[in-house]
């Protein structure tokens, strides 16, 4: 459904995005996984034709986004990471007007911003003025104003940033709904459990570039059988680089005064074989911890950083 | 596309109908501004200096002096009263702005040619009243004394007539007097006629023609308030099109431009409507404004001049705006560049007073500025009796200013979402 060859978008010597390529099957809900600065809202407002790439094409059904941006626009509905509502308005008011933008009256426009405000459970206060709404609420209408018109493709960007917990499972409860009704997602985040919950492909990016791609399974199985063994305490970096022999089954990912991240080897006798090293140094430990594989292992082995950095 | 500008200009007006305190506090503007203006400058009601006049003369001229002071033309000026001993008194307390004491024998002394010394005492706590009181007596005094030097030999000829014990007036002395009255007229010539001379001929009473001749130089309310109001109102507009074309940084900020722009619409297509917003909200002003104006208008104004006038006013305002947040890229950087600018743009063009009260070198560059094409425009429209030739350069030089400068605001803004992908 959406193609993307090749894209680049630097900001005077700042590189956002550097050069990636990927494919957003029709129905699916494709995830672009990330921490902060990855470049994945750049890439959104891309796709979204708002950015022009300095380089680089975007394909929906074989239609370039650059060419013919209005006809690919109305296919689109995008949810932007900040919310953007009129406050002055109330919710109808803020749907009326996204839907009539996309072509919606009548009847059909209120059929649509009924069902929308029933979904996000915002009837009960729909004609009250944004401004007077608490953020969960308003991050809910910002959802809600992106689906209104039903588009085909819906471009999520970290839709639950800085929300409660309740709020946040509603949202990724009504995308999941809107997926299962054919809509085509591409949403953006940089939690790892809402991207292994809800997508069914994710791409991990990070610098401007795309590092894996895959469904779950296959990004686990890049990940490999590897455990990750994070060790805390008083300790500087040379004690830990001199306390454990590198080798097949033990690699340092990251070091740094009191924290070291390792990864072992499959076996599960890589974290024996670490442990009995480390008890036999006078290395000073406050907590080590072992984690199965993961996205997250998967990233740390691809960028010797972890995803909350 | 029609439907869709439609649909974005629709929702800023319901937008700024939900939030209208800034756009109301500008209309507000012209209304107070020019009525304060029109209250304190008219002159319908001037305030009077309360005048005690202790006369201890009782001669001729004492009791002239006192009725000069009481004449018509005075009484604009002064409220005259005639005390008794208690005259310190009552300034003591308070109940006059000063006391003129006419001393005794001032009328004999005066004849004679003696100096003689009218006292005025005055109240400070009057302000300037006591000041004017001053003026106005000293005034009086300079008259009598130069018609004292002026008339003295027919004054000598009168000295005995003025005693209690003299003889009645004969025919020949009556004749001589006359004549001699005629020469010394005749002899001080163009002394006598300047208006000093005029003044004090006004306020013996001599000559009540000379009322007439004074222009009547008083403005009532209204007549202030039209003159003001134009001008002010032009700075109003500006700021309505200020109001109106920030708010596409506004919506910069708040992420909702970009949104549009994600929707199936062009920047282009978005900066037109916002320009098509301003232009409308100008218009709305526009119309509270004018119906403002035209009940204080006691002249019929030409309204197809006006609304030729309006329109190009109303693309100056949205061009003007355009261009400087176009500029300035940023809503609290353009604010402060469009107040300044606006303020100088507004003075320089003659929009808070008249261009001829302005220093030289601003009544040269006044027609640079937009505001003076506005508010001349407007207010020859309410002088009457204007056609739309007359108005011509104004609507040729505002439209093209306004279209101009929309051309080059929309063409910096659109470059400037295309950058940013929004503002």
């Amino acid at each position: 459904m959406f193609q993307v060859e090749n894209l680049c978008k630097s900001y005077g010597e700042i590189l956002a995005v550097g050069g990636i390529s990927f494919q957003v099957r029709a129905g699916e809900i494709f995830g672009l996984l990330g921490p902060n600065g990855a470049g994945k809202t750049t890439t959104l407002s891309m796709l979204s034709g708002v950015l022009r790439p300095d380089s680089g094409r975007i394909l929906f059904e074989g239609i370039d986004m650059f060419v013919d941006p209005i006809r690919v626009k109305r296919q689109l509905g995008v949810v932007p990471q900040e919310i953007a509502l009129y406050e002055e308005l109330s919710a109808r008011e803020n749907l009326a007007f996204w839907g009539a933008l996309h072509g919606l009256k009548g009847a059909r426009l209120r059929q649509a911003m009924d069902h929308i405000l029933d979904r996000v459970g915002l009837a009960a206060r729909s004609k009250d003025p944004v401004k007077n709404y608490s953020g969960g609420m308003k991050r809910r209408l910002n959802l809600a104003l992106g689906l209104v018109h039903d588009p085909r493709v819906v471009l999520l960007d970290e839709p639950t940033v800085g929300i409660d917990p309740q709020a946040r499972a509603n949202i990724l409860e009504v995308i999941r709904q809107v997926a299962e009704s054919g809509t085509t997602v591409l949403y953006t985040t940089h939690y790892l459990e809402e991207a292994e919950s809800l997508c069914h492909r994710i791409a991990i990016m990070d610098q401007g570039r795309i590092l894996a791609e895959g469904t779950l399974d296959e990004l686990k199985r890049q990940a490999g059988e590897e455990e990750i063994i994070t060790i805390e305490g008083s300790f500087q970096v040379d004690a830990i680089e001199a306390g454990i022999r590198q080798g097949e089954s033990l690699r340092l990912l990251s070091v740094e005064p009191g924290r070291a991240i390792i990864s072992t080897g499959g076996s599960g006798e890589g974290a024996v074989k670490l442990l009995s090293q480390l008890f036999g140094t006078r290395i000073p430990m406050d907590r080590i911890s072992i984690r199965p594989p993961s996205l997250n292992s998967l990233f740390l082995n691809l960028t010797g950083r972890e995803l909350r950095d | 596309m029609m439907p869709t500008l439609l649909l974005m200009v629709r929702k800023d007006l319901t937008r700024k109908a939900r939030a209208p305190l800034g756009l109301l506090l500008v209309l507000a503007f012209p209304i107070m501004f020019s009525a304060i203006i029109g209250l304190a400058f008219s002159t319908s009601e001037t305030p009077r200096v309360y005048l005690l006049v202790e006369n201890l003369d009782g001669g001729i001229l004492g009791d002239a002096l006192l009725s000069a002071l009481g004449s018509e033309q005075m009484a604009q000026y002064f409220q005259v009263e005639t005390v008794g001993e208690d005259g310190l008194e009552r300034i003591r307390r308070g109940e006059g702005s000063a006391l003129l004491r006419i001393p005794g024998g001032f009328t004999e002394d005066l004849v004679k040619g003696d100096p003689t010394t009218l006292q005025l005492i005055r109240n400070p706590a009057q302000g300037i009243m006591p000041e004017i009181a001053q003026q106005l007596t000293a005034v009086l005094a300079d008259v009598l004394d130069s018609g004292s030097r002026v008339l003295r030999q027919p004054l000598d000829t009168l000295a005995p007539l003025l005693q209690k014990d003299a003889p009645d007036l004969d025919l020949a002395t009556f004749s001589n007097i006359t004549v001699a009255v005629y020469e010394s007229l005749q002899g001080a010539g163009e002394f006598l006629f300047p208006p000093v001379i005029k003044i004090s001929s006004v306020n013996l009473g001599q000559d009540a023609g000379l009322e007439d001749e004074s222009p009547d130089t008083g403005f009532n309310v209204f007549q202030v308030f039209l003159f003001v109001f134009p001008g002010v109102s032009v700075y109003a507009l500006f700021m309505v099109g200020d109001l109106a074309m920030r708010d596409i940084l506004v919506e910069g900020e708040a992420g909702t431009l970009q949104r549009q722009i994600q929707g199936p619409v062009t920047p282009g297509m978005v900066l037109r409507a916002k320009a098509a917003f301003g232009a409308s909200l100008a218009m709305i002003s526009l119309l509270i404004l004018s119906v403002i104006g035209g009940i204080a208008a006691s002249e019929p104004v030409n309204v197809p001049a006006f609304l030729l006038l309006s329109l190009a006013l109303v693309l100056a305002v949205v061009g003007t705006a355009a261009a400087i947040y176009g500029a300035t890229g940023n809503v609290k950087r353009g604010s402060v560049v469009s107040s300044v600018l606006y303020l100088l743009l507004a003075f320089a063009g003659g929009s808070f007073m008249d261009v001829n009260a302005l220093p030289g070198a601003l009544r040269l560059v006044a027609p640079f500025s937009p505001f003076y094409w506005g508010t001349q425009g407007y207010r020859r429209l309410l002088e009457g009796g204007v056609s739309i030739a007359d108005l011509l350069p104004s609507v040729a030089i505002l439209g093209t200013t306004g279209m101009l400068l929309l051309l080059l605001g929309s063409v910096s803004l659109k470059r400037r979402m295309s950058r940013r992908g929004g503002l």
